[in-house]
């Protein structure tokens, strides 16, 4: 039976299904980390069941933040974007939980504050669209490529192994 | 007063119990800021050399068992009396003697899964940091 369940695995990562869990990445901007949020944010995530698998603290350097955001590049907003996201540490995190990718932007509210949902983290928390407390994926390609861009497999401790 | 820094580690039994966010938010309501921050599953290694202190004593290798059981959640905290503050913070070792408001009284399980480790000294608190953060992991705010 365990054998059956371990082929089922692995069978399911070579068609790079994820039967245990969906990943996201998700950021506790500057903003957010200098009003001494980090705990309220993640507390907020662990409440919905979902799980903190990986988590480092880093301040970015302008080339991390433009690469990061390489997909914004052009944009009448990525100067500020990126200036703002260099401007002291973050905190990337990698969740996961059943659907959290979409549960995981649920929580977080519109990208702008003032549109967000009443007691989403950006309702609560956020000041204006640039500093708006977090980061989250929205597609499961980009969670994909999110996450390897802040950790090596061996820093991610998924809870079901 | 002074601006300390100390480590804390959320313990395998807490991180499991999904109270990251609630250790945290604890610290940082209390005026500390986490300045590094990482989730590790340490390695037997890594663990005896980091309670190196307690070799040979009777809990040394529970302690160890224990604390390899899943991954932790590693900080570097600063603020005025980071250390004492950290330590008011956590409660005594043992739970059920922890003062009622406390991270182990309303967290911990027992003795030995008590949530929390900090640093228990100045000394003591550098050489914790420098065990688990390099210099360029350690993030002070700047503004």
């Amino acid at each position: 039976m365990k054998k059956l369940y371990f082929l089922i695995l692995a069978a399911a990562s070579l068609f790079n299904l994820n039967l245990i869990g969906e990943q996201t990445l998700s950021i506790v901007k500057p903003d957010a980390v200098k009003d001494r949020l980090i705990g309220e944010i993640i507390a907020r995530f662990e409440d919905a069941d979902i799980r903190v698998i990986a988590l480092k603290m880093t301040q970015l350097s302008k080339e991390e933040a433009s690469k990061f955001y390489a997909e914004h590049q052009g944009k009448p907003f990525f100067q500020e974007l990126i200036t703002f996201m260099t401007s002291g540490p973050i905190v990337a995190m990698v969740l996961e939980g059943e659907g959290v990718i979409a549960k995981n932007r649920k929580m977080m509210g519109a990208t702008d504050p003032t549109k967000a949902e009443k007691d989403t983290i950006r309702a609560d928390l956020a000041e204006s669209t640039t500093r708006n407390a977090v980061h989250g994926s929205d597609s499961v390609e980009a969670a994909k490529k999110e996450i390897a861009f802040f950790f090596q497999p061996n820093a991610i401790y998924p809870a079901a192994k | 007063m002074a601006k300390e820094r100390t480590l804390s580690i959320i313990k395998p039994d807490a991180v499991s119990k999904n109270h990251i966010g609630n250790i945290v938010s604890r610290f940082e309501k209390a005026g500390l800021e986490v300045i590094a921050a990482k989730m590790k599953h340490l390695s037997k290694e890594d663990a005896e050399s980091f309670y190196a202190v307690h070799k040979g004593r009777p809990f040394f290798n529970d302690l160890v068992d224990f604390m390899i059981t899943g991954p932790v959640f590693i900080l570097a905290l600063e603020g005025e009396n980071a250390i004492s503050k950290n330590r008011d913070l956590m409660g005594a070792t043992d739970p059920k003697k922890a003062d009622a408001g406390t991270i182990r009284a309303d967290l911990a399980s027992s003795i030995d899964e008590n949530a929390v480790h900090g640093s228990d000294a100045a000394e003591t608190a550098e050489i914790e940091i420098a065990h688990f953060f390099k210099n360029n992991e350690i993030c002070p705010r700047t503004r």
